[in-house]
């Protein structure tokens, strides 16, 4: 007789990231009594920093960032997927943020960009590519960056999207030391770092033994909820160079959790 | 310390697996336990009687997720009990009223043989909470994996009770449709 006690039981077919998932979410969220209590103590913390000096705002970073276990997976959304989802190992670096309400959306443009992307500059936007350049782009820019598939990649993202478990994902790469500060000047808290792959040689394609680095500058602005991804294969000191002197304005849209269908979004997605 | 090298203590046969288990997951099953079974004493005979069952079954398996691995062998182990006791006719912890939400899924009346069909239904119902949203996923698993009372999941999630439970009934009507189809209930 199927009942409820075998209905119960039968729980245990339930996928072990499933699980974890759920544990994750439940355990991340501590309860409102405890909550209420840590947000008291941090707020005298912070009161008595600020006093002491004006670094304070460092104890609010607004990113988190950990190195997952190779073997813990993530559902990410995948439309190609038959399933709509593909579940990914191997993540170098996740970085979350704090569960936030309403984000306010944003468009940005360089304010500075090395001589040979100038044709980047130009109208605001909310994710700018400099793929074609590397395939399409000005025969006198290609040269410079003949080995790379992305040299940069700048996209804007909302902190609410990453509400329940979400996060920024590094996949495959593997992260090197991560970099925090906070640019008063731009009211923004960064997080830099370098990442790489490593490939054996490949006689049978005729590759050669070789690594990849990747680099990525993090921005994100606690207070209106919105993070920007400035990332690619460009030097780490250029990319910096780029994020600092990037213009942004909020475009008057508030985006909320339930308004994103991915809560995953990737470092490395690529180019396009 | 890490999932893996209590793992590796496991296939050492060093005795420091079991306090390296308890001390990471302890707590973690003893909930699981306490939720379904209600009573202390229920609850820390299953958390014991899962380090043995993971000495025993180590070597041999090497779990991907020790948690899910762990909670899995507490949730039959407290389940166990509590049928040999009967206590979810009386009313004894999260279980009993789980158990209460979930007859809303089997009206009853259909042989399930055991073993086989069993299997199946732990697979269907793995299938089914896998393509829920993962809102609705969080909060299945949470009362029905791990019976966490609802007042609990809906505080952490940030919910209103009646949000979560009418949440749950709306997941508990699609499964039971799902098992329906499925031609398990």
């Amino acid at each position: 007789m199927l009942d409820a006690f075998s209905l119960l039981r039968a729980m245990n077919g339930i996928h072990e990231e499933d699980v974890v998932m759920a544990d994750k979410l439940f355990d991340s969220k501590k309860p409102a009594r405890a909550r209420a209590k840590r947000i008291v103590t941090l707020a005298l913390a912070a009161a008595l920093i600020l006093a002491l000096s004006a670094g304070g705002y460092a104890l609010f970073f607004s990113m988190s960032h950990r190195v997952p276990d190779p073997e813990e997976t993530y559902r990410i959304h995948w439309e190609d997927s038959p399933s709509g989802y593909i579940e990914w190992k191997n993540v170098g670096l996740a970085v979350t943020f704090p569960e936030t309400e309403e984000s306010h959306a944003i468009e940005f443009r360089p304010g500075w960009l090395p001589e040979e992307m100038a044709s980047l500059q130009g109208d605001w936007v909310s994710r700018l590519t400099a793929e074609r350049l590397c395939f399409e782009g000005d025969p006198n820019f290609a040269p410079a960056y003949d080995d790379m598939t992305q040299p940069m990649l700048i996209e804007s993202f909302a902190m609410s999207q990453f509400n329940q478990g979400g996060a920024l994902l590094l996949l495959d790469y593997t992260a090197g030391a991560v970099t925090e500060e906070t640019w008063v000047d731009r009211n923004v808290d960064v997080l830099y770092f370098s990442a790489s792959i490593h490939f054996d040689a490949n006689p049978e394609h005729d590759l050669p033994e070789r690594t990849l680095v990747q680099n990525y500058v993090l921005l994100s602005n606690p207070e209106a909820g919105w993070v920007v991804r400035i990332g690619g294969e460009l030097d780490l000191e250029t990319l910096l160079e780029v994020a600092h002197n990037l213009e942004i304005r909020e475009t008057g849209e508030i985006l909320r959790y339930e308004d994103f269908t991915d809560h995953f979004a990737l470092f490395n997605a690529g180019a396009g | 310390m890490e999932d893996a090298a209590i793992v590796d203590l496991y296939w050492e046969r060093s005795d420091q697996a079991i306090s390296e288990t308890e001390q990471k997951y302890g707590k973690y099953c003893n909930t699981i336990a306490y939720n379904i079974c209600g009573t202390r004493e229920d609850a820390e005979e299953c958390v014991n009687d899962t380090w043995l069952s993971a000495w025993n079954q180590m070597p041999d398996k090497r779990p991907a997720v020790l948690s899910a691995f762990l909670g899995c062998i507490t949730r039959n182990f407290a389940l166990n009990l509590l049928k040999a006791r009967n206590r979810h006719k009386r009313g004894g912890g999260e279980a009993a009223l789980a158990l209460e939400e979930l007859s809303d899924c089997v009206p009853g009346g259909i042989d399930v043989e055991r073993s086989v069909e069993e299997r199946e239904l732990e697979r269907a119902v793995g299938r089914f909470v896998a393509g829920l949203p993962q809102r609705e996923r969080a909060v299945f698993v949470l009362r029905y994996w791990r019976l966490v009372p609802l007042a609990e999941i809906s505080e952490r999630l940030g919910f209103s009770q009646s949000k979560t439970k009418s949440m749950l009934f709306r997941t508990r009507k699609r499964l039971r449709a799902y098992l329906q189809e499925e031609g398990l209930c």
